[in-house]
């Protein structure tokens, strides 16, 4: 037995879900006690130690990949620093004219700098997460022009959450080359900002800015902080292990065995898993954002309601906000302001006009996110096929646009009105659960089968009591997701419309919060799907 | 300022640029107006619009973008 194994790297796989025991009861305690009872000189030191014994307990000796994007994202940083002072030393000196040329200049090598730090961790993410992929099809090819040799398939060992920690420490580089924030000199401060414990398996992706002064500061645990990060931890407890971990059974069933399964019932699978997702997702941000909570740091929130979006394209803000921010921010902002795109803008504008002209260049950036958004949730076609999906339907929206003001303005419809704003919900939400049952089924021919069959098959009628038992579902589990859901969607539609429910709880009497807190605790200890029957589900995203 | 006014008329009439100061945050001006938006400061008043100045504060009046042109025009 090696000295790894005996020191438990990456047997502590289970804690990949935040409300496994193993995680909540065993890890978080004793960090959070230890942070409480360091010296304040000690946390930053004790919350970094926490973060690293975290990660080797999930994934073993493939922390050495978290170390050396730290390393090289800390040394880039030192570097471009260095190039930006001396830029700024020597134009000091300069008319306004040779300034500018020798910024551009400097520029150049800046960019060059930041170019290498994206190919090397681009490039460690590719090998790792896409190498087997592009092999498998490069063999597809072979095969189909009847070559007589193949390439070997690679398989690596990928990294948990390296998709997540790969894109912060690029977001560091790039705000570092923007001016947005100063290179870190202090490689302690960039290691915590990459490794806090909560956010490394599933993001939310933070920026530089956001998280890691406040990390490095280390606030004293308080009573509120603790009560409140317990609160938010409850809430996405009750989603998790009520909802998604409950319906697991139900959508695994449909999605590996659609051939026997009514239309209807694949329907009913892809709005299951939606829920699943939502419930998961959301429920593990929730954790993340519950624990950061309990040491005072404020995390970036990463679904803002998502369900109530009236557009596709509104939805993604929603959605996996920080995902969809980083992709904004450092792809389709800096596609759309190059210089190409944007002479392309201004010709393309004098002849389609200010709606159309733009969204050409615009086109091309968004096409760029959605291949990338694709392909970051995995490496596999259907995938590719889900980024497609969403480039298409919010091009199409932006194309019709004009032709909906028009039609509404010609039918007298008000868009503000609460049916339209229902029926463009509903809508929204329908095309998002096609979406998502593209990207669950198991490779695109059977998303396409299981879509046909939807389609072509729409009945219910194999769905009867046999079917339910053998889904591991019964009618008392279908009423406790009915009700757990309705309590989400009444927490989401308070805070749509006024806000935190925490804090308009706060100001109601302590018996009464008390009594809402034990309640949510029973709720969660008798309706939560684990124990006897129930296998431990790891969280979704934490595979991407 | 008279002159990025017009622009602004130009791009997406029927808005009170003069006094909006919610352009972003109010959805007047959406992402695709902005691409044109640089394309046409950059060429109006010679400056260049980095991709992280695109941010709502500077984009939701038009005295914040005309502050931001200043000071890129200073650089």
């Amino acid at each position: 037995m090696s000295l790894a194994s005996l020191l438990g790297a990456g047997k502590g796989v289970a804690m990949t879900s935040f409300f496994s025991p193993e995680f909540f009861l065993l890890f978080l305690p004793p960090a959070v006690l230890g942070y409480a009872l360091i010296p304040q000189k000690g946390k930053k030191y004790w919350l970094l130690f926490a973060g690293y014994l975290f990660y080797w307990f999930v994934s073993g000796a493939l922390i050495l990949y978290l170390l050396l994007s730290t390393v090289l994202i800390h040394w880039f940083g030192i570097w471009l620093d260095r190039v930006q002072n001396e830029g700024k030393a020597a134009a000091a000196e300069l008319e306004k004219e040779e300034r500018k040329a020798l910024k551009k200049k400097y520029r150049k090598k800046q960019l060059a700098i930041v170019w290498l730090a994206v190919i090397l961790h681009i490039g460690i993410l590719l090998v790792v997460k896409y190498s087997g992929f592009f092999a498998v099809n490069v063999n597809r090819l072979l095969s189909a022009v009847n070559a007589p040799f193949s390439v070997r398939i690679p398989k690596y060992l990928m990294p948990i959450g390296i998709s997540f920690f790969s894109l912060q420490a690029l977001s560091y580089i790039l705000d570092v080359y923007h001016g947005v924030v100063k290179a870190d000199g202090n490689i302690g401060r960039l290691a915590l900002f990459l490794s806090f414990f909560p956010a490394i398996v599933e993001g939310p992706i933070c920026r530089y800015g956001q998280t890691a002064e406040r990390l490095w500061d280390c606030r004293q645990i308080t009573y509120r902080n603790l009560t409140r990060g317990s609160q938010r931890f409850l809430f996405g407890m009750m989603k998790k292990l009520v909802v998604a971990d409950r319906l697991n059974s139900f959508v695994v069933l449909v999605f590996n065995d659609y051939g026997n399964c009514d239309g209807g019932i694949i329907a009913l699978g892809a709005i299951l898993y939606t829920v699943q997702l939502y419930m998961d997702f959301s429920g593990s941000i929730d954790a993340v954002i519950g624990v950061a909570e309990i040491f005072g740091v404020p995390i970036p929130e990463n679904f803002e309601r998502p369900f109530f979006s009236r557009t596709i394209s509104e939805f993604w803000k929603r959605w996996h906000v920080t995902l969809g921010a980083w992709f904004r921010d450092y792809l389709f902002y800096p596609v759309t302001a190059s210089d190409k795109m944007k002479k392309l803008t201004s010709s393309a504008r004098k002849k389609l006009g200010n709606h159309y002209g733009p969204l050409l260049a615009g086109s091309i950036a968004l096409f760029c996110v959605w291949l990338s958004n694709g392909l970051w949730h995995g490496s596999d076609w259907n995938f590719i096929f889900f980024g497609m999906y969403h480039f298409v339907l919010i091009l199409t929206g932006s194309l019709i646009a004009p032709l909906v003001r028009k039609v509404n303005a010609k039918l007298h419809i008000d868009p503000e009105r609460f049916a339209y704003r229902l029926f463009q919900m509903i809508r929204t939400a329908i095309l998002v659960v096609i979406g998502e049952l593209f990207f669950r089924a198991e490779g695109l021919r059977n998303g396409f089968k299981m879509f046909g069959r939807m389609v072509t098959r729409f009945s219910f009628s194999s769905f009867n009591r046999e079917f339910l038992e053998k889904s591991g579902l019964d009618p008392y589990d279908l009423v406790i997701v009915g009700i757990t859901v309705a309590v989400v969607f009444a927490v989401s539609l308070f805070q749509e419309k006024r806000g935190s429910l925490r804090d308009a709880l706060e100001k109601k009497p302590i018996a009464l919060r008390w009594a809402i807190w034990y309640a949510a605790i029973l709720f969660v200890v008798i309706f939560g799907a684990y124990g006897y029957g129930y296998a431990q589900i790891d969280p979704i995203y934490a595979q991407f | 300022m008279e002159k990025l006014l017009a622009i602004l008329e130009d791009l997406n009439p029927g808005v009170d640029y003069e006094n909006c100061e919610d352009l972003i945050d109010g959805h007047h001006l959406d992402s695709l107006l902005i691409i044109s938006l640089i394309a046409e400061l950059e060429d109006a008043f010679d400056v260049t619009i980095p991709a992280v100045e695109i941010v709502p504060d500077n984009f939701n009046s038009a005295k914040r973008m005309m502050a931001m042109i200043e000071r890129l025009q200073e650089d």
